[in-house]
């Protein structure tokens, strides 16, 4: 009954107990009497436990839809309304991503299923719950919904009595009576009741009238010329008899609607027509029905004249047809604005709905486009996002391109380099040892002629055995070759590898070296400052300081112009002011501008970064006179 | 019958036979048609069963009046008053039983007989007509016991009060007379035109309708069709119909008039007309309700054409028979 292909392997036990527990409801539904809320909660809890985003850690997304489809089929129908009251709550959760590719080909098998099994007459209401729930399932345009094709359904037919032998009035039951036949037919006649027909039947526009019926069945038939001739003449004769009889009479058509009800003894709902000759003149006062009638004109005519795509070509209306359709259409309308009550209401409403039935019909040819609307790829350019401009742009303006820190110290530690990724390469980093350096003291102590002991080697020192090993990971290719030596501590290991290095490395090492190598160490912190100073001064030629004597020149050359120099070496408004208010005069403030930039700059106030600036600047000249000296 | 003929007919009188399932109709040839009713209404009904089974030549002058009794059809045309039997009409015998003849006080004129009808507790039958009087025949002897005289002009219609045992006639003088029969005299007259709700100068004062419900009576005609108060004698409701009224009934709580025009009006009592039917002739002079069979029962109306509307629902018409 079940396949277990989809699921993972490790939770078959928690699926088993899962489909156990349902069938265990199952059989309770069946046979135990429990209350309806009772198993209602059980259900739920049992089926819970399916939903949610955990499903797919447990087992494939299919597997609840074929859980359900596997119980409803199991269950009699009355049940089964039950399971789909579950079905119908969570249908978010079946819209859900992680749910509705998967099952809604087996949710909609088994709504069909369903729907085969229920009778449309008998459980209209199950029926009509499960086309909901597949309606709010699916999208609008789900192909498997839609009536594509424009078809029919040529299957409802109206029968009515064709002929006299059918009709069950007149005039035989007394006769059959009188010739004194069988006690069942005797009793059959005397159990009729009052007489066999009370009424004069109007018979010939009874049958007129009911013909109309099969051709809004299959309104092809309206295509064909005899048919149509038929059609219009049995039209005219009956909507000539719903012109003469206006219904104005609220009071009487109410109590024989009454006796109608009564008679049926059921709601006034029903799925088709009930075609009894002795109810024809009830028929005819009824508004209701009345509206039924001229509705099945409209929407017949608006099938005839449309455009729809799956109709063959031949079928085409000529003039005649049309204008009859047309005449036709207003005398519909009219009558229809004269059903009370509400009949003008009634028409308006009606003929919006038709026009916006135009609008489906147009959907539908164009193949049933989706509503949704697809978020084209490239339609709106893009909005020039504004790039935040990496630091390196603005930062470093400055000759040299310095990057001010606010504080002088601060400035000096940032540039001694600007460029973290560069500082961080520079050789003075290289913090691993090479092989020879850390493993000389240990190659030492390992020459049995300096007769060090065991316990004194230092590869005996944990610490030291560590850092041995990771230094012999990252050099060292002997790490990696693989031995059938077993050793029964790292420092067995060690004294092997210290003795295989000791064959490969240089003999001659003096300690001495050891020992600046170790002093060295200390001393790189200091070096690497000075080595990074030295780093940018390298590039220029001159990098000689501004001398004082070379700013005073400067101060005279410059003159008024010193606040355009001032923005290229990038002084602050707050020194500007400064400078303005101390000196008037313009000669004092270039050399005061000097002296503050200098002072700033300290080391890098070099002769290259004040000519960069000059020249940025636009005194070139002076610039020149600055490089020349 | 050439298609002339057909074309000039009138429909004048009708009546339903005692078993309600024959209708008898009188045109302006002077013929009656027998039509058969349950042919005409059965499920298989052709053309054909809306033709009379039977038709003959009742008198030379048109047949204006028809009425049934138990057994028998009594008709009347120039002057004279024709019996037949049902039984033999419906074995096709068109032999008439007796012809009478009212007591004309005129020399050579022989005045038409507008109007009869047959008072079944007296077993007699009142027959007005050009002679401006109404003459009393007994059945059970043969012999005119009475005449009224009084009105000026001559008679187009007579009805029956049961409950008082008074007759009503009109005329067209515009007076209608309501007449005691022990006394034979006018006991009130009522001259319509002369009220104002009803009077319509335009079309003359005469009555050519007449109808009894009890307490209430219907005339009109010239002047609009009226319900009338008879113990007040006073019009309590006026009927907006153009054109002159030539029958009207009563019929459970509507009353239904035909005269010029192709529409059956139905009234209400309050003088709202609820419903006016097309039927197939230009103008309507006669209206009969079959009561007598409930199979059967349908409203036939029939006028200035060869064909007798029927209406099976009073609300459209069903079908036509024609002569």
């Amino acid at each position: 009954m079940f396949t277990l292909s989809y699921l993972l392997p490790s939770h078959i036990l928690m699926l088993f107990s899962l489909y156990f527990v349902v069938c265990l409801i199952c059989c309770m539904y069946y046979f135990l009497p429990f209350s309806e809320t009772e198993k209602k909660t059980t259900l739920d809890q049992a089926l819970r436990c399916v939903l949610g985003d955990q499903i797919v850690s447990i087992c494939s997304a299919t597997t609840p839809f074929l859980l359900l489809g596997d119980v409803l089929d199991c269950l009699p129908l009355d049940q089964c309304d039950r399971i789909f009251t579950f079905v119908e709550e969570n249908v978010s959760t079946w819209k859900s991503n992680t749910f509705y590719t998967a099952g809604k080909n087996y949710l909609l098998r088994m709504c069909n299923d369903l729907l085969r099994r229920l009778s449309k007459s008998q459980n209209t209401v199950f029926c009509g719950r499960i086309q909901l729930f597949l309606a709010r399932l699916f999208p609008l345009s789900e192909k498997s919904g839609l009536n594509l094709q424009s078809q029919f359904n040529l299957e409802n037919i109206t029968v009515f009595n064709k002929n006299e032998q059918e009709s069950t009035l007149g005039q035989k039951h007394t006769e059959e009576k009188e010739e004194g036949m069988d006690v069942e037919e005797g009793e059959m006649g005397e159990d009729e009741g009052p007489a066999p027909c009370s009424i004069p039947i109007d018979y010939t526009l009874y049958r007129k009238f009911w013909t109309l019926q099969d051709y809004f069945r299959n309104p092809m038939q309206c295509y064909d010329k005899f048919s149509w001739m038929t059609f219009v003449k049995y039209s005219d004769d009956t909507l000539a008899v719903f012109k003469s009889f206006k219904l104005d009479d609220m009071q009487a058509s109410k109590k024989k609607l009454e006796e109608l009800r009564a008679s049926s003894g059921e709601h006034v709902y029903f799925a088709k027509f009930l075609t009894s000759e002795k109810l024809m003149d009830l028929q005819l006062s009824d508004s209701n029905f009345r509206r039924h009638i001229l509705l099945q004109y409209l929407i017949l005519f608006q099938y005839l004249k449309g455009q729809v795509k799956f109709k063959s070509s031949s079928c085409v209306l000529n003039d005649d047809q049309s204008t009859w359709i047309e005449e036709t259409t207003k005398l519909v309308y009219q009558l229809l604005k004269e059903i009370p009550p509400d009949g003008d209401k009634f028409a308006t409403m009606v003929e919006h709905m038709l026009n916006s039935e135009d609008n489906w019909n147009s959907w539908k040819n164009e193949g049933c486009p989706s509503f949704v609307r697809e978020r084209s790829i490239d339609e709106k350019p893009k909005r020039p996002t504004r790039k935040r401009a990496a630091p390196e742009d603005f930062l470093g303006k400055g000759p040299d391109r310095k990057i001010f820190m606010g504080n002088d110290e601060l400035t000096r530690l940032w540039n001694l380099n600007p460029d973290n990724m560069e500082a961080c390469k520079s050789e003075s980093r290289e913090f691993m040892p090479s092989l020879d350096e850390f493993f000389t003291e240990a190659i030492e102590q390992a020459d049995p002629v300096n007769m060090v002991e065991e316990e004194y080697k230092v590869v005996r020192n944990p610490n030291y055995g560590w850092r041995a090993l990771r230094l012999l990971s990252r050099i060292s290719p002997h790490f990696f070759q693989p031995t059938n030596q077993k050793y029964k501590s790292l420092a067995d290991y060690l004294d092997s590898m210290v003795s295989k290095l000791a064959k490969e490395l240089p003999k001659d090492i003096p300690s001495e070296e050891i020992k600046t190598g170790e002093e060295d160490d200390d001393d790189n912190g200091d070096n690497l400052l000075k080595e990074s100073n030295d780093s940018p001064s390298v590039q220029g030629i001159q990098n000689k300081l501004v001398t004082n004597q070379q700013m005073d020149e400067m101060a005279s050359k410059l003159g008024a112009q010193w606040k355009t120099l001032a923005s290229q070496l990038e002084m602050k408004a707050s020194e500007l002011r400064e400078i303005e208010a101390d000196s008037e005069d313009v000669e004092m403030q270039a050399k005061l501008l000097l002296v503050a930039w200098q002072d700033r700059e300290g080391a890098q106030a070099t002769v290259e970064s004040l000519a960069a600036a000059l020249n940025a600047a636009g005194f070139s000249h002076i610039a020149e006179g600055l490089t020349e000296a | 019958m050439g298609p002339v003929e057909l074309l000039h007919m009138s429909v004048f009188s009708q009546s339903f036979s005692p078993c309600g399932r024959f209708l008898a109709a009188g045109n302006g040839y002077g013929e009656i048609a027998l039509f058969s009713l349950s042919a005409a209404l059965s499920p298989d009904s052709t053309p054909l069963s809306h033709k009379p089974v039977l038709t003959f030549t009742a008198h030379e002058g048109p047949v204006l009046a028809l009425v049934s009794s138990e057994s028998l059809l009594f008709s009347c045309g120039n002057g004279e008053i024709r019996v037949w039997s049902w039984s033999h009409l419906l074995k096709k015998n068109v032999k008439p039983l007796w012809t009478k003849r009212p007591d004309y006080k005129l020399g050579l004129e022989i005045p038409e007989i507008n109007a009869m009808i047959l008072l079944s507790k007296e077993n007699s039958l009142v027959v007005g007509g050009g002679d401006n009087n109404l003459h009393v025949l007994d059945l059970e002897t043969g012999v005119f016991k009475s005449v009224l005289r009084g009105h000026q002009d001559y008679i187009h219609c007579v009805c029956e009060q049961e409950r008082e045992g008074q007759i009503l006639s009109g005329s067209e003088d515009g007076a209608v007379r309501i007449w005691d029969l022990r006394s034979s005299q006018s006991v009130h007259i009522i001259e319509v035109h002369k009220y104002e709700a009803c009077a319509r100068p335009q079309y003359g004062k005469w009555i050519s309708c007449l109808a009894t419900d009890n307490d209430w009576m219907l005339c009109g005609g010239g002047p609009s069709l009226a319900l009338w108060h008879l113990r007040s004698l006073s019009p309590t409701s006026v009927f907006p119909l153009s054109g002159c009224t030539r029958h009207a009934a009563f019929y459970q709580d509507l009353i239904l008039a035909v005269g010029e025009g192709p529409l059956v009006s139905h009234c209400m009592l309050g003088g709202d007309v609820k419903a006016q039917i097309p039927s197939s002739s230009p103008n309507l002079n006669c209206l009969q309700i079959n009561s007598k069979s409930s199979e059967h029962r349908m409203l036939t109306v029939g006028g200035s054409s060869d064909h007798i509307d029927v209406f099976t629902n009073l609300s459209y018409r069903a079908f036509s028979l024609s002569f």
